[in-house]
């Protein structure tokens, strides 16, 4: 899919900055998950790359900018080749976005390998942040195993006794337990794991009320979120044992939610209430554009947009080593702060402990009510050598 | 795992047939009356969840959703055979699998434009968030075993109607043999609608009742078309008992097996590998059923005389 | 006999030669990028014609086809994992692993017919599926990155090794079922689709001929996968998902399932038609340009219900005689 958009600023740019003789023009590609089930997600990135471009006025560190947005479909062959079209075809600067683990790792080779720098708006696998890592690879979202770690510390000093954990079968659910067994010391009742795309979590729920944990850790992305939190609810189950969660109600999931989910904990590293200018202004504007909160995903890719911006201004050039030198030494402007960078390129950032709460509005969204992790790193920077 | 969980899981499992089942009927009899592979029939179930929650949310009012929605999806039904599936019974099979493929992906689009790509909000009303003691110290939602109910009255109801009404007797007539049902008199282009109208109402009504537990959204009836499809086979072709049985047995393996297995697994086994191999096995449990009843019994477990 | 042959395939030749001699238009008009689709296109045409051998020619409607491709694709994939590069052996590997699992398969699954058989195919390809997916040594379904293989003679990395290597295959495969088709067992298999009771008055054992056409397809499923693992340079459990059998199927029918060409044309159209639409869309309609699925769903029951055949029986049979006729 190919969308190119030249933002109304950019006119008005162009005249503005018609006395500046700027001859370059920095080209992104940004590639997410337009068309299918989980196509939300990505108009979600689209709305929020949109967003930071009109806030830049179309320009990036200066330059006149171009993004053009391409739908993988949520297939690697497909990303493959979106990938090629991108840095070959249209011979893109930069690339942007990707949400899913495994078209990262089916696209990493290939672009880093092209001296394309490569920026992921959302997926972080570990190979990618240790062993297999590249120095043309920025993340500015987060490595998978980070989130849960951040839940299983907070349990854990919070002197949870026992937990019970549930997520899919599949890597990333594997990823998100591990990473919470990394810091949770206390007892685990039970690891369960549910079928990926999962409707129905009745017969888990019963098996849970007979163990009667005192807390439940879960990972239900994407639409088995909005089913397990509602069943959850409609089954009583607060009553039983209290619901952590990592991944699971997001600015995604809780318009399907509502108050089902009200008082449900998480951990993240952004939330919309998180206090900086540049995060205010974004979510202030995204809900007045796009109706309804944004969710994390947006929030990174409009980080991702920053991002670009930061390199390319304080390089002064759109070129692949000058960029990512500036942003692998940090102090990035996001929508969480200034960002610090790890040895492997991936954030050293802040995780927060969030609940489900209404606004002022009686519109159901998270809120930060602690901070876990403060500057925390991922655990493979140290496998990690360019 | 005490006597009492597992009687709840038989709850549980009984409750997942019976949707099933409810998907499964229309299915079975478009497929083993009309020859027709309609691969489209999950999306009856997204229009009929779709149509039920935009009603809800309209009006603020659960029942009038229900209501309205029964109408809607038997209209969309009827219209959908009189446009299209008119046409493509005279097709062979391959031809129907691409059309009704199409008719999926042009469904999905259609609700994600109309809707929009995100999940709707849907929830049980508030008069029927209660729950029931079906067992000591185990509270069930009170709308989970109203599915049961409703599954059960439609499954007597569609018996009833197919063994002991005329226009039952005339649907089977049709089944065997058209031409000389034609012959007759009988119209059979009207009854083959009515039928597919039937299935498609059922198959609505299945995602109505479902939508407030899971999430309505584009897309949703897929899943359950496989499983559908799983139960129909088992059960034989054309067979509506069949599908009723096969889909109670597929309910009560795949929810029972989910929570059992890696159970199971944990005894003999050890910690990481048991977690992997358990829900791996379960996730395969309903098509490994289904392989071996077929590899004992090629045409299902209650084909139909004749078949 | 190549006269004959060229005489009664012409389109296949004449698409054959076109791809032959693509490489040479994208250098002059610098579309490099272009190479890689029809890269994509000929892989996916030559899993179609594979499992056309049961498909359109045997009748069977198997969905557990792109099972055998991923099955290929991970040969490959484990192989480089465990150290042993050679490309050349890992074809091989590939074939004989599909082979015994087409062989088992297929024995278990011929025993059933008509959209019983459609179903044990589907669910023996959700057991592989949910199988790869609990490999957690391979990555799960996160993948597996791999290189591309070490093809001894032959150098990958050098530009279009890739593209000839899979043309030539294509060829091979081509070939095969150019000479597979009008063979015996050929003409037995298609007559076992029109009627098989008649194949079997004649004293002749169809589950045999059925089976050794299903190893065939298997086969070279496996090979397609297996070269699919050097383009993309990374293998995941999403080659052989169902949705990807269900894919393989539309491009043979829209092609043209009585066609030995039918499964490349559709795999060029299909291909080209996810690749142009949403372009397209957003030129004509942009506001639902992702929705451009909604273009597509119609246009496969527009070709259905119009286009007698698929492509081929439109287009090609002004070119070619079709290999065999369904059933009036």
């Amino acid at each position: 899919m190919n969308n190119k958009i030249i933002t109304a600023a950019l006119a008005a740019g162009f005249l503005a900055s018609a006395s500046v003789a700027f001859a370059e023009t920095i080209k992104v590609g940004y590639m997410t998950t337009l068309s299918g089930g989980a196509g939300i997600i990505g108009k979600q990135m689209k709305n929020a790359v949109e967003l930071a471009m009109e806030h830049k006025g179309g320009k990036l560190g200066g330059m006149d900018a171009e993004v053009i947005f391409v739908d993988d479909q949520r297939k690697p062959d497909v990303a493959k080749q979106l990938a090629n079209k991108l840095i070959k075809s249209e011979k893109v600067d930069v690339i942007g976005g990707i949400i899913w683990s495994n078209l990262m790792m089916a696209i990493h080779k290939q672009v880093t390998r092209a001296d394309t720098l490569l920026i992921s708006s959302n997926a972080g696998p570990s190979p990618l942040a240790g062993s297999n890592c590249h120095k043309n690879f920025v993340s500015m979202s987060w490595q998978n195993d980070q989130t849960p770690e951040a839940m299983g510390k907070y349990m854990n000093s919070a002197g949870v006794k026992s937990v019970y954990a549930m997520a899919p079968n599949y890597q990333a659910g594997k990823d998100m337990i591990e990473g919470f067994k990394r810091f949770y010391k206390g007892e685990i009742v039970s690891e369960v794991y549910t079928k990926l795309g999962q409707t129905d979590f009745q017969a888990e729920l019963s098996v849970l009320r007979a163990a009667k944990p005192a807390a439940t850790f879960i990972f239900q992305p994407g639409g088995m979120g909005v089913n397990f939190v509602k069943q959850w609810n409609q089954a009583g189950m607060d009553n039983v044992s209290k619901l952590y969660t990592v991944f699971s109600v997001d600015g995604i999931s809780l318009p399907a939610l509502k108050d089902t989910a009200l008082g449900t904990i998480s951990t993240q590293t952004w939330s919309p209430d998180l206090d900086n200018a540049i995060n205010n202004r974004f979510v202030a504007d995204y809900k007045s554009k796009f109706g309804g909160y944004p969710s994390f995903y947006a929030a990174q890719a409009y980080d991702t947009i920053l991002a670009i911006d930061h390199a390319v201004a304080k390089s002064g050039s759109k070129d692949t080593a000058k960029m990512r030198a500036v942003l692998a030494a940090g102090g990035i402007p996001t929508t969480r702060g200034s960002l610090q960078m790890n040895s492997n390129q991936f954030p050293i950032q802040n995780f927060y402990l969030r609940e489900v709460v209404k606004d002022s509005d009686g519109v159901v969204t998270s809120k930060i009510i602690d901070t876990v992790f403060e500057n925390h790193g991922d655990a493979y920077a140290q496998d990690c050598k360019f | 795992m005490t006597a009492t969980l597992l009687l709840e899981q038989v709850f549980n499992g009984l409750q997942a047939g019976i949707t099933l089942f409810l998907i499964a009927a229309g299915l079975t009899l478009i497929l083993g009356i009309m020859d027709f592979v309609f691969l489209a029939h999950g999306s009856q179930v997204m229009i009929g969840a779709y149509a039920a929650s935009a009603v809800t949310i309209a009006t603020n009012n659960f029942y009038l959703g229900i209501l309205a929605a029964i109408p809607i999806t038997f209209f969309c039904g009827y219209l959908l055979e009189w446009l299209i599936i008119r046409h493509l019974y005279r097709r062979d099979h391959m031809d129907q699998v691409l059309a009704t493929f199409g008719l999926i992906l042009f469904f999905n689009e259609v609700i994600r434009i109309t809707f929009g790509p995100a999940a709707l909000f849907s929830n049980f009303p508030p008069s029927l968030a209660g729950f029931i003691e079906i067992l000591p110290d185990t509270p069930y939602p009170v709308f989970r075993i109203l599915i049961i109910l409703v599954g059960l009255v439609c499954a007597v109801a569609i018996h009833l109607f197919v063994s002991r009404t005329r226009v039952g007797a005339m649907v089977r007539a049709g089944a065997s043999n058209p031409e000389m049902t034609a012959a007759l008199g009988i119209n059979i282009k009207i009854l083959f609608r009515f039928i597919f109208a039937a299935g498609a109402t059922f198959a609505g009504l299945a995602g109505m009742m479902i939508g407030p537990l899971t999430s309505v959204e584009p897309g949703m009836g897929e899943p359950l078309l496989i499983l559908s499809l799983v139960v129909i086979i088992i059960g034989g072709i054309g067979s509506v008992r069949g599908a009723f049985i096969a889909a109670i047995i597929i309910g009560l393996v795949d929810t029972i097996g989910r929570v059992m297995l890696p159970m199971l697994f944990r005894t003999f086994m050890s910690g990481p590998t048991a977690d992997t191999a358990g829900p791996a096995l379960a996730s395969m449990s309903v098509y490994i059923l289904m392989a071996v009843v077929l590899v004992f019994k090629p045409t299902g477990l209650f084909p139909p005389k004749g078949a | 006999m190549i006269l004959d042959l060229l005489k009664k395939f012409t389109t296949l030749w004449v698409i054959l030669f076109l791809l032959a001699l693509f490489p040479i238009f994208t250098a002059a008009f610098d579309l490099p990028f272009w190479n890689d689709v029809v890269m994509r296109i000929m892989l996916l045409g030559m899993a179609a014609m594979g499992l056309n051998i049961v498909f359109g020619f045997g009748g069977m409607v198997s969905f557990g086809h792109a099972a055998f491709m991923g099955i290929g694709a991970y040969c490959a994939g484990i192989s480089q994992y465990y150290g042993m590069d050679n490309g050349w052996y890992q074809l091989l590997i590939s074939m004989v692993t599909c082979g015994i699992l087409g062989l088992v398969i297929g024995f278990l699954a011929l025993r059933t017919t008509g959209i019983y058989f459609i179903m044990i195919t589907l669910a023996f390809a959700q057991m592989l599926y949910f199988f790869f997916v609990s490999l957690e040594q391979f990555g799960g379904d996160d993948g597996l990155i791999m290189d591309r293989s070490d093809f001894i003679f032959i150098d990958l990395y050098e530009p279009l090794r890739l593209y000839y290597l899979i043309f030539f295959t294509l060829v091979f495969v081509s070939i095969v079922l150019m000479l597979l088709i009008r063979s015996r067992f050929g003409v037995i298999l298609q007559a076992i689709k029109s009627n098989e009771n008649r194949v079997e008055a004649m004293g002749l054992n169809p589950l045999k001929f059925k089976i050794t056409g299903y190893v065939i397809s298997a086969v070279i499923c496996g090979v397609s996968g297996c070269l699919f693992a050097s383009w993309q340079e990374f293998v995941s459990p999403d080659i052989m998902h169902w949705t990807r059998s269900g894919d393989l199927m539309i491009i043979i029918i829209l092609g043209g399932l009585t066609y030995v060409a039918g499964p490349l044309v559709g795999a060029i159209v299909f291909l080209l038609l996810e690749e142009l639409l949403p372009d397209l869309l957003h030129v004509v309609f942009p506001s639902i340009a992702e929705n451009w699925m909604i273009i597509f769903g119609p246009l496969l029951i527009a070709v259905v219900l119009f286009g007698k055949g698929g492509l081929m029986g439109v287009v090609g049979n002004r070119l070619t005689r079709p290999a065999a006729r369904k059933d009036q």
